[in-house]
């Protein structure tokens, strides 16, 4: 589904932030991806979602080379990713089911099946009946679950999640990443940059390390979650 | 989706947005609006000027003078080429008649012209001018050639006036041209600014609709929608303010504008401006916009 090559990413002025990253990540595979702050893994996800092109390297994804995308075909490739952003990037003039209605009003989904569409998304996260409020009166941990729900809304081929459990109580965590299981068992491929170690641990998946822009582990389990012992 | 319901959610989006922060919309607007305004006042200024020339220009008149000796046929010709070339309306003076106009004109002191034995005055054409072909450089050379035929013995237009009018005209029309351009710039600046405040405020909105894989066009369309109903809005506005102003100043603003009008009125073709100010509001709303969200585009 990715494959990346030799792929640098720097900004000028500034050192590089990935440096000769190497990656190849399977169709519906399970994939964290893990490392202190600064490591690279937010800059990491804006790659796979085209919000920035590599400055050396290539990468595929489903088996498209993306450094030849054209930017007018940018949106039509974005269709097919669904990110969960980490500062969750709601719009407060909308009420909830509104929100998580925006991917499919880009697609030219009329609007009943928009509502439909959308109402039952919210069910599976947990929030129909926050459906008509205003996300400014949602929790964190239920704004996240509507940044889920968008992304989740339109069956993407590729799900992006940046931090999706970090403002989430245990219960509501493991809901979360039984939600994202759920939608891995039905082919999307997932992944999940994250910090914490219980979720690598428990959920027993592949699980890719950053180190100041380095791929420096690609491990699962335990083993994996030893490695973050340090991270902040 | 179909093109219909795809344009109503355009409108929808549009609509809603404006319901939801009125503020910078009426700011917009009101931007708009004053340009718009200044834009309409600165058109009936400049048409009223240009009324107020060709009335002053208004008794323009071509005398030809003819010699005692001149010949039937060829003024007839001449009569006819004057008013061919001219479209102007020709009458024949006799002497008599002229001594009568000169007499009444200097009244009390005109009846010793009555006493004349002989009537010194030639036969003349006199040649009502019509707007159009007024320019001094044409009648210039009408002159010249008028005087060079052999039965004419002087040409009369008012040479030095109709030249003074025609400079002033020029100038008039000059310093409305530079006067339109910089306010057509200064609108384009003050809207496309003001817009971008407007949309400044929903960045968010339209970095979303990108990372969820809206196209530019898709972005775009409700900020269009929004510009070109703000030009509406405001092109109406600025419309009835013109009407206001114009309707005051001819009630009560004579003493300050009074040299514009004439008879005491603004000659306006509503129609015409009504549909230059919503066309002009509509064109600069939605290239305000455009080039204020196309900064915005680029996530």
């Amino acid at each position: 589904m990715i494959q990346m090559f030799h792929v640098t990413k720097a900004y000028p002025g500034d050192p590089p932030v990935l440096t000769d990253l190497n990656l190849d990540i399977a169709k519906a595979e399970f994939v964290f991806l893990t490392g202190p702050s600064g490591a690279g893994k937010s800059t990491l996800l804006k790659l796979m979602f085209l919000a920035e092109r590599p400055s050396k390297g290539q990468i595929l994804i489903a088996g498209r080379n993306i450094a030849r995308v054209r930017e007018s075909s940018i949106p039509y490739l974005r269709r097919n990713i669904g990110v969960v952003f980490q500062d969750f990037k709601l719009l407060p003039t909308r009420t909830v089911a509104e929100n998580v209605g925006f991917t499919l009003d880009v697609l030219g989904v009329n609007r009943e099946e928009v509502r439909e569409r959308s109402v039952k998304m919210l069910r599976r996260v947990g929030l129909e009946h926050k459906a008509d409020v205003s996300p400014l009166k949602l929790s964190g941990g239920e704004q996240q679950r509507v940044s889920l729900a968008r992304a989740l809304v339109n069956d993407p081929a590729m799900l992006l999640a940046d931090e999706p459990t970090g403002n989430l109580d245990p219960a509501l965590t493991v809901e979360i990443m039984d939600l994202l299981c759920d939608v891995n068992a039905r082919g999307t491929t997932v992944i999940v940059a994250t910090h914490d170690a219980s979720l690598i641990a428990r959920y027993e998946k592949r699980t890719l390390r950053l180190e100041h822009g380095t791929l420096v582990a690609d491990s699962r389990g335990e083993k994996a979650a030893r490695l973050m012992a340090h991270d902040r | 989706m179909s093109t219909s319901a795809r344009l109503a959610y355009f409108a929808r989006t549009a609509i809603g947005s404006m319901v939801r922060s009125p503020f910078v919309h009426v700011i917009a607007v009101a931007a708009l609006g004053l340009s718009l305004l200044g834009f309409g006042l600165a058109r009936i200024a400049a048409s009223q000027l240009d009324a107020l020339l060709a009335s002053l220009g208004g008794e323009v008149e071509f005398t030809v003078y003819l010699a005692t000796d001149a010949p039937a046929d060829q003024v007839d010709e001449l009569e006819k080429a004057l008013v061919n070339r001219t479209q102007g309306t020709l009458t024949r003076v006799s002497p008599a008649t002229a001594l009568g106009r000169l007499a009444s004109q200097l009244g009390e002191q005109g009846r010793s012209l009555t006493e004349l034995g002989e009537n010194p005055l030639p036969w003349s054409l006199e040649l009502k001018l019509p707007p159009h072909s007024r320019d001094p450089t044409a009648l210039k050379s009408l002159a010249q050639k008028t005087r060079a035929l052999p039965f004419v013995t002087g040409v009369d237009y008012g040479e030095e006036a109709l030249e003074r009018l025609g400079v002033i005209s020029r100038a008039l029309r000059l310093a409305g041209l530079i006067a339109f351009v910089l306010v057509f710039l200064t609108t384009v600046i003050v809207v496309s600014a003001t817009l971008q405040l407007a949309i400044f405020a929903r960045r968010e909105e339209i970095e979303i609709q990108k990372l969820v894989g809206g196209t530019d066009r898709f972005v775009r369309m409700p900020f269009l929608i929004e510009g070109a109903l703000q030009g509406v809005f405001s092109g109406a506005l600025a419309l009835a303010a013109v009407y206001a102003v114009v309707r005051w100043v001819e009630r009560d603003g004579g003493d300050l504008v009074g040299f514009l009008m004439l008879d005491g009125r603004f000659v306006v073709a509503w129609g015409r401006m009504a549909l230059e100010q919503l066309g002009l509001g509509v064109l600069l709303g939605l290239t305000g916009s455009f080039i204020a969200v196309r900064r915005f585009l680029r996530v």
